[in-house]
């Protein structure tokens, strides 16, 4: 017997009509709906209009991104190339790696959160939706200064951690390395907002029920990664927005040895953020995989309270490897060890989910579908990488590979084994739920086979070209090398990669151009945004559902239970108790509103205009002003209306 | 589709929640944690600084005055009895008493952005001169910040009282405002006990 099949018995109760239900959309439509045209566009707070958006926007940053590592690719295919001079190499290594880093990898597990934690935990929309939109801005501001920034040749050039003395004052003269802080700070202050509306809707707006054990491992890892943010993301932004930008802009001395500072310093605090980042990647991606599993191998997964332990253990840990990134710095001898210790022991927790899953897939019964295909390439090529990161522990190891292309294949078949094939995974999962439209399965497994080929073929002869001691970073090598062949192999993996990610996006087109076949549920799946139709309503769900188990739809078949009583002649949310999501009280939604886009406009002016003059800094904060003042404003007219009835509501309580 | 079934009735449920029930609360704590947690990664890196140099602050940089700190310590702490108030008052929903102590708050958060001027320049050295300058005025200027964010809200707060007829929702928000500038408080008194008291120990 399935679990869908186990409570296929529960007695038919009361259930709403059609009609009754119909009416009630229909209300519902007409509050929530986001207005038509430019200004609905601009304005709109649905959380699943900007989820959908940041999606978009990540992924076209994923393309130039890989535009970018084409590039590279094609300048290092045979030895003593001339398609790219070494400042446009340089260019182009720094913004791939930034824009991989911030503006696809880190967002787009965001993006994924934004849009499906408030459907899965069985809530009408995120917690703070204006600074969700806020957040959104301020990250497109950054997409596209960096990018107008490398077509007018002023694209950052010293790397994407942007070591000083380098990427000082006195190394780097311009702007260069300006664009590349501020781009950084954007990115930030939209995952740092992003964060908080994500901790906030899980704690505060679980469906009724929903206690913390039976909290979808999705939702747990965007919990986690949310956690992780807060604590990592402050530790970058120090860096490149009080540290190095005012160094460059206002002659503080940070990092400058002359005056006391330090250049060790910013390798601390740049890989203290910059080593929970990898985990803030790889974690969602964990959420992705266990719904595709469990799905695919019809079964529920095994080991779930051991998975959010490994999940919560990992953050934790993470924090605590960053010095690796540093042995081949005057690092003492005790710190060495201890930081080597600690990063094989982060191999155990994650290793404790790979076995989990394995045991769900062992007792399941599973199906090859393209989601499940991509998990296991997953387990493959995220193997690879972990492995090679316990010999990378190894500070006698690190000191020969430090710097080499074996850094670089280790870290792409960790990001992109244990990042980006779970994310196309979730890609065909749930793109049904979000266009309403299947994604061709026979396209879905070339586009699985030329990427998984492709990424082995472009990055494991790496590894060899490493210990055979080719550096990073460098735009060409001489013929006597020997580097050529491995090297011309490495490029045509990554053109195998290129063209696996055209027949996603044909596969994608070839979709949006049909008639909507998807369905509400068509993986027939066991999480609550499975439950509302395809794409979900402005107002995701008619009725609040309780989540009766950790896999409501498998658990109730026939009628799902709902709380009713939310009014439908405005926006309002159910807000639950942190720990067991009994229902405590609702919530005013605000309306749709212009400041965000406004303010992330004001940011633009005070970051962008800081590189060129303290008057920009202090113009911007006088614009936000009034962009702060209209944000408090509309939210006193929106709920001006409430006024009567909150009144009324507290004396009927009393 | 599957069958809805009523099993539950939120209607009754209040519309107007304090403390750890309301979104806001909870959003105000995770800002408070990222600002707190940048100013301590600020803090770890002026010790950090620290090592390079024999003497703390450097050879021929003064003290830091005390003077002006002290004055707007004094000033700050007592500024939390009139957000006290407000914030008692607004749990009470008593809008008279909101808006007379809120007037009290602002006059008394102002001066602590006048005073923050002069302590700026209490360090006793640029930020320009050396690794040791760079770190105090990036730490005090950090929470200048986040001072004269509050005071702004504040006042904008208390100018909106006056203009309109507040909804009752927005006695929430009074609170967290008050919780707000505690933070904020708090946050100062240790920045002063290590910025401007701290380099005459260590």
């Amino acid at each position: 017997m399935t679990p869908r099949d186990e409570n296929r018995t529960l007695p038919a109760d009361v259930t709403l009509a059609d009609e009754e239900l119909e009416r009630e959309a229909s209300r519902l439509d007409a509050v929530w709906q986001t207005k038509r045209g430019l200004w609905g566009w601009l304005t709109t707070v649905d959380h699943k209009e900007i989820g959908r958006r940041y999606l978009v926007t990540t992924f076209l940053m994923f393309i130039a991104g890989g535009i970018e590592a084409a590039f590279m690719r094609t300048q290092l295919m045979r030895p003593g190339n001339t398609l790219l001079g070494p400042d446009k190499y340089n260019q182009l290594f720094t913004t791939h790696g930034t824009t991989m880093m911030f503006l696809f990898a880190v967002p787009i597990m965001t993006a994924m959160g934004i849009y499906f934690v408030p459907l899965m935990v069985g809530a009408r929309s995120i917690a703070f939706p204006r600074l969700n939109a806020f957040g959104y801005w301020t990250y497109v501001v950054a997409v596209v200064f960096l990018y107008v920034s490398l077509f007018a040749n002023t694209a950052p050039d010293v790397g994407w951690f942007a070591y000083v003395p380098l990427s000082g004052p006195q190394y780097s003269p311009g702007h260069r390395v300006d664009v590349w802080a501020q781009v950084v700070t954007f990115t930030e202050i939209a995952a740092l907002v992003a964060a908080v509306n994500i901790i906030v809707t899980v704690f505060k707006m679980r469906a009724p029920g929903m206690s913390l054990n039976r909290v979808p491992l999705f939702v747990w890892a965007q919990l986690v990664v949310s956690f992780m943010i807060v604590f990592a993301m402050p530790s970058v932004a120090t860096g490149s927005t009080l540290m190095l930008a005012t160094d460059r802009a206002i002659n503080m001395h940070w990092f400058n040895p002359a005056e006391g500072g330090d250049a060790l310093l910013w390798q601390h605090i740049f890989w203290f953020f910059g080593h929970p980042e990898v985990y803030i990647i790889f974690l969602p991606a964990l959420g992705f995989i266990t719904p595709i599993v469990e799905t695919f191998s019809r079964r529920k997964v095994f080991g779930y309270t051991a998975l959010v332990m490994s999940n919560i253990t990992t953050a934790f840990f993470s924090f605590g490897l960053w010095v690796h990134h540093m042995f081949a710095t005057p690092i003492p001898e005790l710190g060495q060890s201890l930081f080597t210790a600690a990063s094989m022991l982060i191999a155990i927790p994650t290793g404790i989910q790979i076995f989990c899953w394995l045991a769900t897939i062992w007792s399941g019964r599973p199906e090859l579908r393209t989601p499940m295909l991509f998990v296991l390439g997953f387990f493959f090529t995220f193997v690879n990488g972990g492995i090679t990161g316990v010999m990378l522990a190894s500070v006698a190891f690190d000191k020969q590979a430090h710097d080499t292309f074996f850094v670089v294949a280790h870290l792409h078949y960790v990001l992109i084994g244990g990042g980006v094939m779970p994310l196309f995974g979730a890609f065909y999962f749930w793109f049904p739920k979000i266009t309403g439209r299947m994604l061709s399965e026979t396209m879905g497994k070339v586009n699985f086979w030329l990427f998984v080929i492709g990424v082995n073929v472009a990055f494991f002869p790496m590894h060899v070209l490493g210990l055979n001691g080719m550096p990073r970073r460098v735009y060409t090598y001489l013929p006597e090398t020997g580097w050529g062949p491995l090297n011309l192999v490495a490029t045509l993996g990554a053109y195998a990669i290129a063209v696996s990610v055209v027949v996603f996006i044909a596969n994608v087109i070839r979709s949006l151009r049909r008639a909507p076949d998807a369905g509400p549920n068509p993986w027939d799946s066991s999480g609550l945004e499975w439950a509302v139709s395809s794409p979900p309503p402005p107002y995701n769900f008619v009725h609040t559902p309780i989540a009766t188990s950790r896999h409501p739809l498998w658990d109730t078949a026939i009628d799902l239970p709902v709380i009713t009583g939310l009014r439908s002649d405005r926006r309002e949310v159910l807000l639950t108790t942190a720990f067991d999501a009994r229902p405590e009280s609702r919530h005013y939604h605000p309306a749709d509103s212009i400041w965000p886009v406004y303010l992330a406009g004001c940011m633009a002016v005070v970051f962008i205009g800081s590189i060129f003059s303290p008057y920009f800094v202090l113009g911007g904060l006088g614009l936000s002003l009034i962009g702060l003042a209209g944000w408090g404003w509309t939210g006193a007219q929106d709920r001006e209306r409430e006024r009567v009835q909150v009144h009324q509501s507290i004396v009927d309580t009393a | 589709m599957r069958r809805l079934r009523p099993a539950g009735d939120a209607g009754e449920l209040p519309t107007v929640t304090f403390g750890s029930k309301s979104l806001m609360w909870w959003g105000t704590l995770g800002f408070i944690v990222i600002e707190g947690w940048t100013m301590a990664l600020l803090v770890v890196s002026y010790f950090y600084i620290r090592q390079n140099y024999e003497t703390w602050p450097p050879l021929r940089t003064p003290y830091p005055s005390l003077v002006i700190p002290s004055i707007n310590v004094v000033v700050m702490l007592v500024s939390c009895v009139p957000a006290y108030i407000v914030s008692n008052a607004a749990k009470r929903l008593d809008e008279p008493a909101v808006k007379r102590w809120l007037v009290v708050q602002s006059i008394a958060v102002v001066p602590t952005v006048v005073l923050r001027w002069w302590e700026l320049w209490a360090i006793n050295t640029r930020w320009d001169t050396t690794a040791y300058g760079s770190a105090a005025w990036t730490i005090v200027g950090f929470h200048t910040s986040l001072l004269v964010l509050d005071v702004v809200d504040t006042l904008g707060l208390t100018l909106f009282y006056f203009i309109r007829p507040m909804p009752v929702r927005s006695f929430s928000d009074t609170v967290d405002n008050s919780n707000y500038w505690y933070f904020t408080v708090a946050l100062w008194i240790a920045i002063y006990l290590i910025v401007y008291v701290g380099p005459r120990i260590i």
